[in-house]
């Protein structure tokens, strides 16, 4: 047994998850996985549904991809545990101690700040990697390639002039 | 029949019943399904180990394609197949509108944040579930993104977004020769996918758990 599955496999199982989600034998629906937040954060801070009008837009999607996400906290532990046996506790990513920094500080502040303008921009957007890139571009969405094209410049430049990249060995 | 439970409850525990709830009545799907299609997700993620730092932020520093390759043929292989299963009255497209603000000013933000925190919104829990606290840092500051977008939507966020244009595919452009755009687009990104050249990031921490004739790096 392996204990990584190559990219292509990675593909062709991701395309036959993403089909039995959008047939009507599955969900008849697509896979989107940003939605749940907002809809976290009215379910942790107690706010009220019939207050805000974005709690009530994003009801049924956000409460799907909640129970969704719950599964792949399992999935995830389950295959980390026996399968990958990636599974520990850490702080750091390797890669960010050599091409960022070597603080923990730095890196937690970072993930908070990132964190929480990865959501604004998902929700502005209407989706992220899963609803718009895989879901949508497999959809010919337009806007799902708008948003594709501009979210791979950004990364790019953010990588090129964030990190230092020129770090190896 | 409809399975009625009692949630009125105002506490933390029966709002996440009261989650259940929604999915049992929304008709997406059965609650074990859904449950399901994220443990699968979760287990593919896992498993090819896109979920790392090394992944994502290795992409974006153009020292690791696993992501983009994927992606890509993810995108190709199910263009094709979903368009046949529309046609065959198994599924229907659920396409996102056209906002260009929105999608410019939401992209700009995720791609710098996704360059930042090496991962996205399906990737990080996945992470979270082998241990990474600092994702979970992450996920917080998402919890509070998705607060304050949820505050000021009225006010700030919908008009930022600007108007919807409609939800245009591509097959619109084309009417009439639907079935070879389909094709068209479909073997192209599955081409692409293929054709970004391969490179690797790995992440010494992890490998070293590894026998040495398991380790993806000494092949």
């Amino acid at each position: 047994m392996t204990n990584r599955l190559p990219w292509w496999m990675g593909g062709i199982l991701l395309s036959g998850l993403l089909l039995l989600t959008f047939s009507i034998y599955g969900a008849d629906r697509p896979i989107g996985a940003s939605t749940y937040v907002p809809y976290f954060a009215g379910v942790i801070f107690d706010l009220d549904p019939d207050k805000y009008i974005y709690l009530k837009e994003v009801k049924n999607a956000g409460s799907w991809e909640g129970v969704m996400l719950f599964g792949s906290l399992v999935g995830g532990f389950v295959t980390s545990v026996f399968i990958t046996k990636s599974f520990r506790i850490s702080i750091m990513p390797t890669a960010w101690k050599k091409y960022k920094n070597k603080s923990v500080i730095s890196r937690l502040i970072w993930s908070f700040i990132a964190g929480f303008i990865m959501i604004i921009g998902a929700r502005l957007a209407g989706g992220c990697t899963s609803g718009h890139f895989m879901s949508g571009m497999s959809q010919l969405a337009i806007s799902s390639m708008i948003f594709g094209t501009v979210v791979i410049i950004s990364l790019l430049i953010t990588g090129r002039y964030f990190y230092d990249t020129k770090k190896d060995k | 029949m409809d399975i009625v439970v009692v949630t009125e409850g105002k506490d933390l525990c029966s709002r996440v019943v009261q989650m259940m709830e929604n999915v049992i009545h929304q008709g997406h799907g059965s609650l074990v399904l859904v449950f399901l299609i994220g443990i699968i997700f979760g287990g593919i993620i896992q498993y090819t180990r896109v979920d790392k730092f090394e992944k994502i932020a290795g992409f974006a520093m153009l020292k690791d394609t696993i992501v983009p390759k994927m992606l890509f043929l993810t995108v190709g292989l199910t263009s094709i197949g979903l368009y046949f299963m529309i046609e065959a009255g198994w599924a229907h497209y659920h396409i996102k509108p056209i906002i260009w603000q929105g999608l410019i000013i939401g992209g700009i933000l995720f791609g710098i944040s996704m360059a930042i925190l090496g991962k996205c919104p399906g990737t990080g829990p996945v992470s979270i579930a082998e241990g990474r606290i600092d994702v979970l840092v992450g996920a917080i500051g998402g919890l509070f993104g998705g607060l304050v977008f949820t505050l000021y939507y009225d006010d700030f966020f919908k008009p930022l977004m600007g108007e919807s244009l409609g939800k245009l595919t591509l097959l619109d452009f084309f009417k009439g020769h639907e079935n070879l755009v389909v094709l068209i687009f479909g073997i192209v990104v599955t081409a692409v996918a293929i054709l970004i050249p391969k490179v690797e990031l790995f992440d010494e921490a992890d490998l070293s758990k590894l026998p040495d004739e398991a380790r993806p790096d000494k092949k």
